[in-house]
């Protein structure tokens, strides 16, 4: 599974850089030497802990205190540097660190975004909550259960189905327009923060797909090159695969991408209404 | 990976009696500390599809489910205008539900529910009693109307951008407590 | 919210009996005495791991045309609910119109929140009492509201007195 292969890679890493005395020795000197006339700046960060090694004890928050001076800008800096030099047992998936991969999403202060696009509040003095993404089984720390959510993206087929050849026997071509149509759908990295911020998923994420699903579920139903549209949408056509959505646009709210999954998801209703 | 980790264990432990940096002495005694509860002892035992697909039921059902409406943005749940319609039109229909029913039952209970009744024993009630039942009437009716409009003008593809949302939610709440209010003391 | 009304712990139980290897039991019975109240019991997603989730069976009737006739009542009833306002009141007819629109989309609105918050997958014995628990209540305030349109005044008068009372 790719979330245990994520976070034992993150594990050995730390250590690595934990057991290397002079390493961490010069660093720490670096930056002492750099801030003796800056005023620390500590924020306390509140990260939700769970170790599947003892399940009977109960998840709970633990807090640690950085200083922001020699931090990066971004929570998932934050992360990074907790679990560098203060418990490198602190579980979390990371990867790209500039909001391409998905792998960090997480719930940061109420609000499911991914950490390596989230900047720090300095505004408030107020402690950083760090959950992991609401109503998901938990692997570990921060680490989510994604597996049902993948099987999902399994069941609407994403990819170009079509029986006819190209005309010209090398491409299937399209125009300007209908290109067009794909810009704000294609860039979904499935990183599950809006799926995992609908009520409506969390209480019946068995059967309807939610917002990231659905919006890709609408980009191949309007992609000019594919011929399964019908087959596609007698899919959707039941109570619970699309019309559990009762546009709360909590997903929208979310994507740190800034995709409009609310919008996608009336389309689809739209399309199914008019038959068109 | 655990053999690996076990190894880790064991280098660091021969190193502790190195560490001469009083600075990075707490970090290595938590360092060290964490490594030896994490190494477990090492058996394999050869598994079938069958049973590797029975360990994962089994690490499954230990696994909590993170936290949700506790710890989500309240204005994006418990404060929702989506919700607040579902909440609203249930206390309507559910308050009409209730009375038909007693008007049905009322003959064989011996109930006065019909509209005279109602109406006098309403005029009988002091001021403030009837405004405050007014506007726990007329609330969700404004309300439920206009978010009703406002999700049918969502249907319509419109209106789904970020900022037209967040206007729309203040514009919502606004404009159904002025509504309320006034068909509760205006009329 | 459903999470909280969820069984958790008999449903962990069950499915840990069924385990074939007493290890894995013990250790599952111990983990479910601590999560009594967010645990989720449809724990397993269906069928193997990287075989996509079942499909339901297409019926319109539960998808596009239900939705397209409960947005197309809903539209009906914003004239509908203005007019006594406008007006000052209503013929039998409108009235009776508008009662019967409104019971409808009340149903359909109750409906849907039995959908959401008892899942027919887990609670099909509760779904079911539920679900016809609201249809018979349905009926009965049909027949209520018919009684009250013959024998009383009308809803709309009605409102209207007790309003101005």
């Amino acid at each position: 599974m790719a979330a245990l292969r994520s976070s034992t890679r993150i594990l050995s890493s730390s250590t690595r850089a934990a057991f290397r005395p002079s390493a961490v020795f010069s660093r720490s000197m670096a930056s002492v030497s750099e801030t003796t006339e800056q005023q620390p700046r500590v924020k306390s960060f509140q990260i939700y802990r769970w170790n599947p090694d003892t399940p009977t004890e109960k998840p709970r928050l633990q807090t640690y205190s950085i200083d922001l001076n020699k931090t990066g800008p971004m929570i998932l800096d934050a992360l990074i540097k907790i679990k560098n030099e203060q418990d490198p047992s602190l579980t979390f998936r990371r990867s790209c660190r500039e909001g391409i991969c998905g792998s960090c999403a997480m719930n940061i202060n109420g609000q499911n975004t991914l950490a390596c696009l989230c900047r720090i509040p300095t505004e408030s003095a107020s402690d950083v909550k760090i959950y992991p993404l609401p109503h998901t089984y938990v692997v570990k720390d921060l680490v989510p259960d994604l597996t049902h959510f993948y099987k999902q993206y399994k069941s609407i087929q994403p990819y170009l189905q079509r029986d006819t050849p190209a005309e010209d026997g090398k491409e299937y071509r399209q125009s300007k327009a209908d290109r067009k149509k794909l810009d704000g759908l294609y860039e979904c990295i499935l990183c599950a923060c809006c799926s995992t911020s609908c009520p409506s998923y969390w209480w019946n994420s068995e059967e309807y797909l939610g917002p990231a699903i659905l919006l890709q579920s609408y980009r191949w139903l309007i992609d000019s090159r594919d011929e399964r549209t019908e087959a596609r949408k007698s899919k959707l056509e039941n109570s619970m695969s699309l019309y559990r959505c009762h546009t709360i646009l909590n997903c929208t709210r979310a994507c740190p991408k800034g995709l409009n999954p609310g919008k996608a998801i009336a389309e689809i209703k739209k399309q199914m209404s008019l038959g068109a | 990976m655990i053999a690996h980790r076990l190894g880790l264990a064991a280098v660091r432990s021969a190193t502790k009696p190195n560490v001469f940096f009083s600075q990075n002495i707490p970090r290595m005694v938590l360092a060290s500390a964490m490594s030896t509860s994490q190494a477990r002892p090492v058996s394999t035992q050869k598994l079938s599809q069958e049973e590797g697909q029975q360990v994962l039921v089994n690490q499954r059902l230990n696994r909590p489910v993170s936290p949700n409406l506790g710890i989500y943005k309240m204005e994006q749940t418990w404060f929702g205008a989506s919700a607040w319609t579902r909440i609203t039109g249930c206390a309507l229909s559910g308050a009409a539900y209730v009375y038909f029913t007693a008007y049905l039952a009322s003959p064989l209970l011996g109930l006065h529910v019909e509209s005279a009744a109602l109406a006098s024993g309403f005029a009988a009630l002091p001021f403030v009693v009837k405004g405050a039942i007014k506007f726990a009437l007329a609330f969700p009716f404004t309300f439920h109307f206009i978010n009703g409009i406002k999700h049918l003008v969502y249907d319509l593809g419109i209106g789904f951008a970020k900022a037209q949302i967040k206007r729309g939610e203040i514009a919502l709440w606004v404009s159904s407590f002025i509504g309320g209010g006034y068909l509760a003391f205006g009329l | 919210m459903a999470s909280i009304v969820r069984p958790s712990l008999l449903r962990q139980t069950a499915l840990a009996a069924r385990c074939a290897k007493p290890a894995f039991r013990s250790n599952a019975i111990k983990a479910s005495a601590f999560h009594t109240s967010t645990q989720r019991s449809a724990i397993l997603p269906p069928g193997p791991l990287n075989d996509p989730v079942p499909i339901p069976n297409p019926s319109a009737a539960h998808g596009s045309y239900h939705w397209t006739f409960e947005r197309l009542l809903a539209a009906g009833l914003v004239p509908l609910s203005i007019a006594p306002f406008a007006a000052g009141s209503l013929n039998p007819t409108t009235d009776a119109i508008l009662c019967s629109a409104i019971l409808l989309h009340s149903h359909i609105g109750f409906q849907s929140v039995i959908i959401d918050y008892i899942p027919k997958t887990r609670y099909s014995g509760l779904r079911k009492i539920f679900w016809w628990g609201l249809n018979v209540a349905t009926v009965t305030v049909g027949v209520g509201l018919y009684e009250f349109e013959t024998n009383d005044i009308g809803v709309t008068e009605a409102i209207k007195k007790i309003w101005k009372a």
